[in-house]
């Protein structure tokens, strides 16, 4: 997330400068980590990363709006390191430049590549507990596609493997290797087409940069987790978001993309000569080669659209809710989301969003919240659809309002509440509205309080936008999302599933939870979104762990053991069901191809070579 | 039977019978309990852990909270565990300890959840809850059941209620059904178990009429305590932030110092609340349970219903507040509610029935029995209500209740 200015901060300075992971907040704490493990020598690179740092404080107020977390102190930590190294005369490593690195450094420019460890081992782990650390030994930007084919030439001349990095970051241990990274950064051209409706965009583009352009131009894209780079996401997971619902997933996402493969020629997916990669098999198979370029969808906006969220007791309801707008094609985003997602969406602090997360179902009666965007005309049907309705004025007040929302008293008021509405439905109701301004002082100051007092001017200023309390503007750049990792990592688990099988999805969040609960895993139900007019859904369960702790690594271990077979067996049993895992790497075909039966191949019947 | 009446009174007066009693930490089972304590009776208190704290810790600053001294303490042995558990969620050793030394029961466990949409968990409680607790009577050397009712058992109806069992079907919320199917239940149990059955059916209770003193801050107490709410809320926007917000509700400061509430409350100024205090039902179940020795039905009720007019004259007097004023539906037509009042009357809604009661409640059992002892329930007063709402005031309506900041 340091990598992208998602709150008007402006980025660590030499991050956008230097590209490399090392010189961002993020590879900077790692190098920490690194030096106090002794991993590594004080090197060349190392004293320009820690030089480069300004202590300019920026990345203390991105790092606490989402894991609550304040970098600083290892900031300052590695600047004064190195102040005591060079004080007792400590002489920096320098890494002796080898073939590959001088024949890598002609293909992308001297400063592009490199075999620092200081450098290296910002590339070599992740939080992903299952995944052992692998140190690469070299580390290339290209800048270019020819960049990128000759460099998959002189790997494979050098029997080096190699894997991709779309913008630096990795979070399921998936992108390590002995041989070389190559980390997409600098390839960040975007170019939008109105008349094509469309983006062309490089590998190293973020979805949240790529939604910025787009929204200037009164535009939309169906985007992904804000750092993540779009090309990368759509080619691994095929993009999904609550926009799924209408936008779709998987190939619906664009209009073509380009590719390197594994020789290093160049070719597109809409050109009828190559493999049909639109198609889907049920097996993990590796990406149809690096990503270069993607031609990628964009969707109008109507200048009336706004957010709601309408409470519900019980999953069932919210379910049902939610597939009916689907079948209807009601709203655009479309969700059911639980009072965890709910909670820290919300709450600036993990203190406020557990005891929010703690009063939603217990004061207020509501466990889950169908969340919908619509223009005024889907937002009076949801309204005469629902009853209670908690519009983008009252989230505007619950938001801002939060601390004193949960303020003991009126908590007390609320939960002994014993009329014949759900205390929820009460709040809901517009008469209310200059009572709840009363009892909430909603005001940037008031939600502002929730943080440490260092902060609160801060924070007061950030709330004073409207995007920070804007359903659509926060669900358009998901910045918010990042903060269901603020307790522990968070290992979530994606699967596609009928939406007219209520009980089979039911099915499948009771043995998520079971799994977990049998081991202690903190778990919560994530999300679940109607694709494709209420037919089918994504679901996602999510598991919380200490990455730190080999006791929890060990559990996941366990639960990944158990998890597959399972889930598996349900796919094989149930049409609809589908885990993402299979569909990873391949998020370029066609959703129906997953999400449906396909005809039988007569080809692969008999055996025929595929 | 499994007893005769003359071995009930001697195991009673040499206290060589233990009770166990569910519900000891609720309002009614927790007063009973010290109560009970303080007579020398031996208990078994079934109780549940609550978040982070163990059931014995939970029992322990209630006992404080009644000042109950260590010695008296000895006869008290926290069991913990659930009615809503088979054999009470009881560990093998101690459901062995249970069955074997349980003399007599106390069935105070309840949930008063009035709306329908609580009804699972309403359910579990009083009639799965209840189910539980018969059947380890049966199983254990249980003599005596005392059930802890409701004289709302008599569902929707008008005119006089006997304290006999009911045959209703038309209940005003699921609270009333289940506790009126509690009661089918447990007589039809105790019956076939040969155990004697006694059946409090108290009203609406509250504080102790003598000290103010409370540990439940519900039914009575909660328009009151959301008046002062929103008074001290509104009281803050006047004086703090310039009354911008009072002013747009019609809130305002009056020239004596009151504070102007616009609350129209959909309530007949002569109808009534059937009111009794906590220190009443105490005196009463002690003298049912000590006098009744073939079982019996009693409704320990208040011969005298407190006036709506009355209690919210009591409230703007002691609080200083002005505007809260009954009024007839009809009388809505011309003003809409306003939010205070949305609030104020959905919550009367549930309430309703028992503001404008139409029920009578027959005291013959509990007469003969309250009148030897010369027990007689206090009319609610002002003063009375005073006491009891200062208490709440001064514990912040429960929050400060066992030292909490």
């Amino acid at each position: 997330m340091c990598k992208i200015d998602y709150l008007g901060t402006g980025l660590c300075p030499s991050g956008p400068e230097r590209h490399f992971v090392a010189y961002y907040p993020q590879g900077r704490m790692d190098i920490c980590d690194a030096l106090a493990g002794e991993l590594i020598p004080v090197t060349e690179g190392l004293l320009d990363i820690a030089d480069t740092c300004t202590l300019c404080g920026i990345c203390d107020r991105q790092c606490h709006f989402y894991t609550g977390m304040r970098p600083m102190t290892v900031m300052r930590a590695l600047k004064d390191y190195v102040a005591a190294w060079r004080a007792e005369g400590g002489r920096a490593t320098a890494t002796a430049e080898d073939e590959v690195l001088k024949e890598l450094r002609k293909i992308v420019g001297r400063e592009w590549a490199t075999n620092d460890p200081a450098i290296l081992v910002t590339y070599a782990n992740d939080p992903f507990p299952l995944a052992a650390m692998r140190m690469p030994k070299y580390v290339v930007l290209p800048g270019s596609r020819t960049d990128v084919e000759s460099i998959v030439r002189l790997a494979n001349d050098r029997t080096l493997p190699f894997a991709i990095r779309g913008n630096g970051g990795s979070v399921f241990g998936f992108v390590f290797t002995d041989g070389i990274v190559l980390d997409m950064n600098r390839m960040r051209k975007m170019e939008i087409d109105p008349d094509n409706w469309s983006a062309d965009v490089e590998p190293g583009v973020t979805s949240f940069d790529l939604q910025r352009e787009a929204h200037r131009r009164g535009l939309r894209v169906n985007a992904a987790e804000p750092a993540a780079t779009v090309c990368g996401n759509i080619v691994c997971t095929g993009t999904f978001s609550t926009w799924s619902n209408v936008y779709g997933t998987a190939a619906d996402n664009f209009l073509d993309m380009e590719f390197v493969d594994r020789e290093g020629g160049a070719f597109h997916l809409n050109d009828k000569s190559i493999a049909n990669h639109f198609g889907f098999e049920r097996d993990v198979l590796p990406s149809p080669g690096i990503c270069t370029r993607g031609l990628v969808k964009l969707h109008p906006m109507t200048g009336d659209e706004e957010g709601v969220l309408v409470p519900f007791a019980d999953f069932d309801e919210a379910a049902r809710f939610a597939r009916d707008l689907g079948q209807r094609r009601i709203g655009l985003a479309v969700a059911v989301l639980g009072a965890h997602y709910i909670a820290n969406f919300m709450s600036p602090s993990k203190e406020l969003a557990a005891r929010l997360k703690q009063s939603l179902p217990e004061v207020l009666g509501c466990e889950y919240m169908v969340f919908a965007v619509g223009d005024r005309y889907a937002r009076e049907a949801i309204k005469r659809m629902a009853g209670a309705v908690i519009d983008q004025g009252l989230f505007r007040m619950l938001m801002l309002g939060l601390p004193r929302l949960l303020d003991p008293r009126w908590v007390d008021l609320i939960r002994e509440y014993e009329g014949t509405m759900r205390p929820y439905e009460l709040l809901c109701k517009s008469e209310m509205r200059p009572l709840l301004e009363a009892v909430l002082e909603p005001s940037a100051e008031t939600i502002a309080e929730a943080v440490d007092e260092d902060l609160r001017d801060f924070y007061a200023a950030l709330y004073e936008r409207p995007e920070m309390t804007d359903m659509v503007w926060l669900n358009m750049f998901r910045i918010v999302s990042s903060r269901m990792s603020r307790e522990k990592h968070m290992l979530a688990f994606l699967v596609y599933v009928p939406l007219d099988h209520i009980d089979v999805i039911k099915g499948i969040n009771e043995e998520f939870r079971r799994i977990a609960d049998a081991e202690g895993l903190d778990n919560d139900y994530g999300f679940l979104t109607p694709m494709d007019f209420g037919k089918r859904a994504i679901l996602e369960y999510d598991y919380y762990i200490d990455q730190t702790d080999p006791a929890e690594a060990a559990k996941i271990a366990r639960v990944m053991r158990k998890i597959g077979p399972w889930l598996d067996d349900l796919a094989a049993k149930t049409k609809g069901v589908q885990w993402l895992k299979y569909v990873f790497s391949q998020g370029c075909s066609r959703k129906e191809s997953f999400l449906y039966e396909s005809l039988e191949s007569p080809l692969r019947k008999e055996g025929a070579p595929r | 039977m499994r007893i005769s009446t003359g071995e009930l009174k001697r195991t009673r007066a040499e206290r060589r019978g233990r009770i166990l009693l569910t519900g000891g930490t609720g309002f009614l089972g927790s007063h009973l309990a010290a109560e009970l304590l303080r007579s020398g009776y031996r208990i078994f208190l079934l109780a549940r852990p609550l978040k982070q704290q163990r059931a014995d810790e939970r029992v322990a600053k209630i006992l404080d909270w009644f000042g109950i001294e260590p010695e008296v303490r000895r006869n008290l042995q926290v069991v913990e565990g659930t009615i809503e558990k088979p054999g009470l969620g009881l560990d093998g050793d101690t459901l062995s300890d249970c069955l074997e030394n349980t003399f007599e029961v106390i069935h105070c466990a309840s949930n008063t959840g009035f709306a329908e949409r609580k009804r699972p968990e309403v359910e579990a409680a009083n009639i799965e809850g209840l189910g539980n607790v018969l059947e380890f009577a049966s199983r254990s050397n249980c003599v005596f059941f005392h059930h802890l009712s409701t004289a709302y058992v008599a569902g929707r109806r008008e005119g006089l209620c006997r304290e006999e069992l009911v045959d209703a079907d038309d209940f005003t919320n699921v609270y009333e059904e289940t506790k009126a199917r509690g009661e089918r239940l447990v007589s039809d149990h105790c019956r076939a178990a040969g155990i004697r059955l006694n059946i409090y059916r108290p009203s609406i209770v509250y504080g102790d009429s003598r000290t103010g003193r409370s540990l439940l801050f519900n039914a009575l107490y909660y328009p009151v305590k959301t008046a002062v709410f929103l008074k001290d809320l509104y009281a803050a926007d006047i004086l703090k932030r310039g009354g911008r917000k009072a002013a747009a509700m019609g809130v305002r400061r009056e020239s004596d110092g009151s504070l102007y509430l616009p609350i129209r409350l959909e309530v007949e100024s002569a109808e009534g609340i059937n009111l009794i205090p906590i220190d009443h039902l105490v005196a009463a179940f002690t003298a049912i349970l000590d006098d009744s020795l073939e079982g019996g039905i009693f409704h320990v009720v208040n011969a005298r219903q407190t006036a709506m007019g009355d209690l919210i004259d009591y409230t703007r007097r002691l609080f200083n507040i002005r505007g809260i004023e009954p009024c007839r539906p009809e009388d809505f037509g011309a003003r809409p509610r306003n939010a205070l009042e949305i609030l104020f009357n959905n919550y009367l809604e549930a309430y309703g029935p028992y503001m404008r009661d139409k029920r009578t409640f027959a005291m013959d059992n509990a007469r003969g029995i309250l009148a030897k002892r010369r027990i007689t329930c206090p009319a609610f007063d002002l003063e009375i209500f005073s006491r009891c709402m200062n208490y709440a005031v001064e514990v912040d309506w429960g929050a400060r209740l066992f030292g909490g900041a």
